[in-house]
């Protein structure tokens, strides 16, 4: 079990930028910090051998231990002005669409924290409307009949100070024969209570620890507050928008910017406010009718907010420490190393360090595929998902950080989870402990042998470079979508990670555009660019993901939701939006499967003279058929070149793996009739292609499709035909003489 | 819900798992297999790391999140190919009923 976890607020830095970390450190009184150059993660006692540097820098502590809490779930908050109150009797209105009605109790709209209102359901899924005084609750209104998952209500809840009186009204906006789910009730308050309107809080309130509490989950659109009691059919044509009540104290419109963390008041006091750890916005409201899918262009069709108890954005821990990197560092990964007393307990907050502003180019630079190591932040594919061990072939093996991760599910989640209440998980964020982003750590899905992902597997290729003396500097995801393809000038080549998944729209234009420039690109890894991401220009450190109409999805975004809330962009795979892979790397994603890996054999096309400097030493047509992933270098998830998707028509094929085992099998996106046929035995679609091609202006493009490629370079310590092969073409990309 | 359950003949498949419990496979025994590895989360079998590489304990996943891993006492392997073997015996008892342990001694420990 993890007792130290930490963050720090950026991802990638320069020498002689601040570095700030914040930890949680539990069963110690002190932790120490030492800042390494992290080299191979891969502690495999078959593998290279594990190896970090240390770094000379002065960090200070040790520091004294602390505990820092995570709390989970998402809600909206509005903080009134100085002195502001309502008097007399007021309505407290909502639409919700609840997703977990019945489990616990969940607030929609409380009023003040001590002494207030608080609309919400029950225990039973029933709209409620209480009255709060001192913190406890002095009474309340409740209907009788549950609301059902997933149908629209409004629920309204009035309160009379000057008869004590609360009344709730529940009414489904949309009836069935034979189903009671509406109903109202009236009470009266055992005392009168002086309500506290400087906070109002939406799918959450105030707990007796003062933090926010009794989350809610599903989606509310369009609360507001008047004053009075107008009629339930008056309230909620007003929450349809289809005719305006005049006495109106707040009415607060969801569909106003979108794209990020705030809401506007389009009532006379403008209470706008603010919604905190990223709940769902860009989802189809009450009003949807499938006339429009983007909410660009009609947002009064996506006024609602989908909440959920489980969302995280920023854990909001406090620094612990902050240093300064040496001014000289050489660009690379490194990493704060936090460790105490107890051997065991250690924890490593891992970063790129890219080059000096001034400082001499290295021919080679390693773009860190950090979106796609958020995308998998915590991932628990092999706690939540069964048929994740059918797809391992093997039984699952339970790394200590994953044991962590089942028992503190407060650390978030992943691209690949389901919140509580079923919906997929469109946000995932590095201001929280990514216990995964860690050298020395065990994947779920990483192959037969050394079983690592994405960061930790990625340092076969770093490994690779320090054990060829090659000179290489390190960029992240974040500068290209910061810089675009700026931040690759002055690089010769530019080397993928094993598996560079997930690209916004930036980022691919970056590759592209340096590709067309005459750079040099070697693609190492396998289901690379295959969906799109997001970024958000004011809220860092988070990534956008939705998975539209097909692809490998362990959930679906629902319709009408297929457009990104951070850019307004269509989400789903590169390839449905007109940019598969293929166009700029020759190769795109075709199958997976994460037992054993395939060996590649070479085509008629490795005898073509263009690639006679591929395999210069490389004497035998069989490649790879060994390898810490797997056993061989074709495997885990694997690319084709296709020329009807993109693959440029001089693209030479130079080897591909033949056969896989029948774990493997074909993409949904490309199995258009189902028959018996599509898996790793059976369809020649499922296999890895070697690929290289020229470009117009003097660049190439090597490929080689396969997540396990990296690990059978690290195979017998780097020495083996596939690092061979890597260094082949590192060395000749190198060259600036044109191809 | 339509589910393969095991049948008497699949029987014919244990020795092939015993031989080699990862990797190429028949037909018949992949269809073994996606019936034992799929199933409910709550109480499936897992490998908890002892030694990375080199020593694992037998686990069982809880139902929900935040739950504890439980571990089955007194169960550990060195050889990962031999707890594949032990919890392919294991699970075919929870399907079946049926203990058919003896296939380990056949053809399990010569092949680890």
């Amino acid at each position: 079990m993890l007792k130290i976890t930490a963050y720090s607020s950026r991802i990638s830095y320069r020498p002689g930028d601040e570095v700030d970390v914040k930890v949680s450190a539990v069963g110690m009184k002190s932790f120490s910090a030492a800042l390494k150059r992290i080299v191979q993660g891969d502690i495999n006692p078959d593998g290279p051998g594990y190896r970090e540097d240390a770094v000379p820098c002065d960090i200070g502590g040790p520091f004294t231990a602390r505990e820092q809490k995570i709390l989970t779930g998402s809600y909206g908050r509005v903080q009134t002005s100085a002195g502001f109150a309502v008097a007399g009797s007021v309505t407290v209105a909502a639409l919700i669409w609840p997703t977990l009605p019945g489990v616990a109790r969940q607030a929609i709209v409380s009023v003040g924290s001590e002494s207030g209102l608080r609309l919400g359901l029950d225990e039973k899924g029933r709209a409620t409307f209480e009255a709060v005084s001192g913190g406890r609750r002095v009474g309340h209104a409740t209907t009788t009949a549950a609301c059902r998952m997933k149908a629209w209500y409004a629920i309204i809840g009035t309160f009379r100070p000057e008869t004590s009186e609360l009344e709730i009204e529940q009414v489904p906006l949309q009836r069935f024969r034979g189903i009671e789910d509406s109903g109202c009730a009236k009470a009266t308050i055992s005392e009168s209570i002086d309500v506290d309107w400087s906070e109002i809080l939406f799918a959450a309130e105030r707990g007796s620890d003062g933090a926010p509490a009794s989350f809610y989950n599903g989606k509310i659109e369009a609360p507001f507050i008047c004053s009075g009691q107008p009629g339930p059919d008056d309230v909620t044509d007003h929450l349809k928008g289809a005719k305006k009540l005049e006495a109106v104290i707040a009415d607060w419109d969801f569909s106003h910017d979108i794209a990020h963390d705030t809401f506007a008041d389009c009532g006379p006091h403008s209470l706008c406010g603010k919604l905190f750890n990223l709940p769902h916005r860009a989802v189809s409201g009450f009003a949807w009718d499938g006339s429009t899918y983007r909410w660009d262009e009609r947002p009064e069709h996506y006024g609602a907010v989908h909440f959920h108890d489980d969302d995280l954005y920023d854990a909001m821990w406090e620094n612990d420490f902050t240093f300064r990197l040496p001014e000289g560092l050489k660009s690379g990964v490194y990493a704060v190393h936090l460790t105490s007393d107890d051997e065991a307990s250690e924890y490593y907050v891992v970063f790129g360090v890219k080059a000096a502003k001034n400082a001499k180019k290295s021919p080679v630079v390693f773009v860190m595929p950090t979106a796609s190591y958020i995308a998998y932040a915590n991932h628990r594919l092999g706690l939540d998902v069964s048929e994740t061990e059918i797809g391992a072939g093997q039984l699952l093996q339970i790394d200590k950080h994953h044991s962590f991760l089942q028992e503190n599910p407060q650390y978030g989640l992943s691209l690949y989870e389901v919140h509580s209440d079923g919906s997929g998980v469109f946000y995932s964020s590095r201001l929280r402990p990514v216990v995964d982003i860690q050298p020395k750590v065990q994947g779920f899905i990483g192959g037969l042998g050394s079983n690592i992902w994405q960061f930790n597997a990625d340092t076969h290729i770093l490994g690779f470079f320090e054990d060829r003396g090659l000179d290489y500097d390190v960029l992240t995801d974040e500068d290209l979508e910061a810089d675009g393809v700026e931040a690759l000038a002055d690089y010769q080549v530019l080397v993928t990670g094993s598996h560079p998944e997930y690209t916004s729209t930036r980022m691919l234009d970056a590759y592209r555009d340096y590709s067309e420039r005459g750079g040099r690109i070697m693609y190492l890894g396998g289901n690379g660019f295959y969906w799109r991401i997001t970024y958000n220009s004011k809220l860092p450190g988070v990534i956008e993901c939705r998975r539209s109409e097909s692809g490998i999805r362990g959930w679906e975004p629902g319709t009408g939701n297929y457009y990104h809330q951070f850019t307004g962009e269509l989400g789903g795979l590169w390839r449905r939006i007109g940019r598969a892979p293929q166009q700029v790397f020759g190769v795109g994603m075709t199958a997976q499967g994460f037992d054993l890996s395939s060996p590649y054999v070479k085509t008629d096309h490795a005898k073509d003279p263009r690639a006679a400097f591929i395999f210069e030493g490389v004497a035998g047509d069989v490649i790879g058929d060994f390898g810490l992933n797997g056993g061989a270098a074709a495997g885990n998830e694997i690319d084709r070149a296709d020329f009807a998707l993109g693959t440029p028509p001089n693209a030479l094929i130079v080897a591909s793996s033949r056969v896989h085992t029948d774990i493997y099998l074909m993409t949904p996106e490309d199995l258009l009739d189902p028959t018996p046929t599509w898996s790793g035995t059976q369809s020649d679609l499922i296999r890895s292609d070697m690929t290289f091609f020229e470009t117009s202006t003097g660049g190439a493009v090597f490929s080689t499709g396969s997540i396990a490629w990296a690990a059978s370079m690290a195979w017998n310590k780097y020495d083996n035909e596939v690092a061979r092969i890597t260094e082949n073409v590192v060395r000749r990309f190198s060259n600036p003489a044109k191809f | 819900m339509s589910r393969y359950s095991l049948q008497e003949e699949d029987k014919q498949y244990i020795d092939e798992f015993m031989k080699k419990p990862i990797g190429y496979h028949s037909p018949g025994l992949q269809r073994v297999l996606n019936v034992m590895r799929g199933g409910d989360v709550n109480g499936k079998y897992v490998l908890v790391i002892l030694e990375p590489y080199r020593r694992w304990a037998l686990g069982r996943l809880p139902a929900r999140r935040g739950e504890p891993i439980s571990l089955v006492e007194g169960v550990e392997y060195t050889c990962q190919l031999q707890a594949e073997r032990d919890v392919f015996i294991r699970r075919w008892r929870d399907l079946t009923g049926e203990d058919i342990s003896d296939a380990l001694n056949r053809e399990g420990s010569a092949n680890a």
